[in-house]
């Protein structure tokens, strides 16, 4: 009797690891373009900015700024100037690397980071995109190399509740753009689901 | 910056070493606002900080950033601590080579020491009104990240007006200091750490 409990119990959570977070989802009508009004308008934006990695905490300000061909340029640098990294995201969706600090420079680091904002200036091809949704949300999904990116929306996708990188199961990513001010979100937050990294912003006065 | 405001090498350099090193042998104190720029050089770009300024011998310092978002910064000895809107945070820069660089240069900066600083090779330069540092980092680490730290010196009293750092990769950022206060006196808990 004991071992059919232990045994289960072990099915359930083996089934319940396996499942999909996403496993819900009913196939919804929808405008996959709906999300792009979520697109924030950078044009030159500053943010107080926080990092938490691993036990390492960093702060600093973070700049977005909108260049003359459209590309947009990510500088992050702490409050008395050193620099982090200068990043470029092109509007064709290429990316440049301008800068990074030595002592952070590593492939996982830049592509973490990269994906990261990639989220955050909400410009996927929506090409394969569909939507879909639960009892509360609209979810436009966009499928990835690894997954799904989710946009996720009220039913009427009048407003973003937030955003989800994911796995083939479960996110990895959680990203919120919050409280937007002439189409400029005045907080953003990202947060890793499986290890501690997570970056705050909140919109400063330049 | 040196060529734009007519410097020209000093005409008597240990004349001027003798004055720097006696104005900063005098002042015990420091205390005053400052305006912090990054200038962006590919982005033609400025970020502006402002925020107040206090330095008191030997070797405490503390910067508070007002604008555009809070944090603080207060070197006391070999301890550090910093604050910003979320986190404080307390660092000791010993064994931490670059950490007590960095720190030395900001001493000896607003000390006037910096012309005996062994990390730099310095060429001093004046105007008018000014007498400008050019130093040269000579190690590796350092080079790294500036290509030349630039100190402006005030002919009036020899204090330090303005601090400019060029970094390898084109970007700079510049301290200036308005409102000085010399000696007057700063209590001790300005620069606690603990």
């Amino acid at each position: 009797m004991r071992s059919l409990l232990l045994n289960s119990l072990l099915l359930i959570g083996l089934l319940s690891g396996c499942s999909s977070a996403y496993k819900n989802l009913q196939q919804a009508n929808g405008d996959v373009n709906c999300i792009t009004k979520f697109r924030p308008q950078f044009a030159n934006t500053l943010y107080s900015t926080q990092v938490d990695i691993l036990k390492h905490h960093l702060s600093g300000l973070l700049f977005f700024k909108q260049m003359p061909d459209s590309n947009l340029r990510v500088v992050f640098a702490n409050e008395m100037g050193f620099k982090f990294f200068d990043f470029e995201f092109t509007r064709d969706g290429g990316f440049v690397k301008h800068y990074m600090l030595p002592k952070m420079d590593k492939k996982a680091v830049v592509k973490t980071l990269r994906g990261d904002f990639e989220l955050v200036l909400l410009r996927p091809d929506l090409s394969k995109a569909h939507v879909m949704q639960d009892s509360t949300y609209h979810y436009t999904v966009v499928p990835t190399a690894k997954g799904n990116n989710y946009y996720i929306t009220d039913t009427a996708c009048a407003q973003l509740e937030r955003i989800e990188k994911s796995s083939k199961r479960k996110p990895v990513v959680k990203v919120w753009l919050r409280n937007y001010e002439a189409g400029v979100p005045d907080t953003i937050s990202i947060r890793h689901q499986g290890f501690t990294f997570n970056i705050s912003l909140q919109r400063v006065q330049k | 910056m040196a060529q734009q405001q007519g410097f020209k090498p000093v005409a008597d350099a240990a004349a001027f070493k003798q004055q720097f090193a006696k104005a900063s042998q005098a002042t015990q104190s420091i205390q005053c606002d400052f305006v912090q720029e990054k200038n962006l050089s590919m982005l033609s770009d400025k970020i502006v900080s402002k925020g107040k300024f206090w330095f008191r011998k030997e070797n405490k310092v503390r910067m508070e950033y007002m604008q555009p978002s809070y944090y603080l910064l207060v070197m006391n000895g070999k301890d550090i601590k910093t604050k910003d809107g979320q986190k404080e945070n307390r660092v000791s820069t010993k064994g931490n080579k670059l950490f007590e660089q960095i720190n030395k240069i900001t001493v000896d900066c607003v000390q006037g020491n910096v012309v005996n600083n062994t990390d730099f090779n310095t060429r001093i330069l004046e105007n008018g009104q000014f007498y400008l540092l050019e130093m040269t980092p000579v190690n590796k680490s350092l080079a790294q990240y500036f290509k030349t730290i630039q100190l402006l010196v005030d002919k009036k009293d020899y204090s330090v007006s303005k601090i400019q750092m060029y970094e390898a990769g084109g970007d700079d950022t510049s301290i200036s200091f308005l409102h000085k206060q010399l000696n007057v006196n700063i209590p001790d808990a300005v620069f606690a750490v603990k």
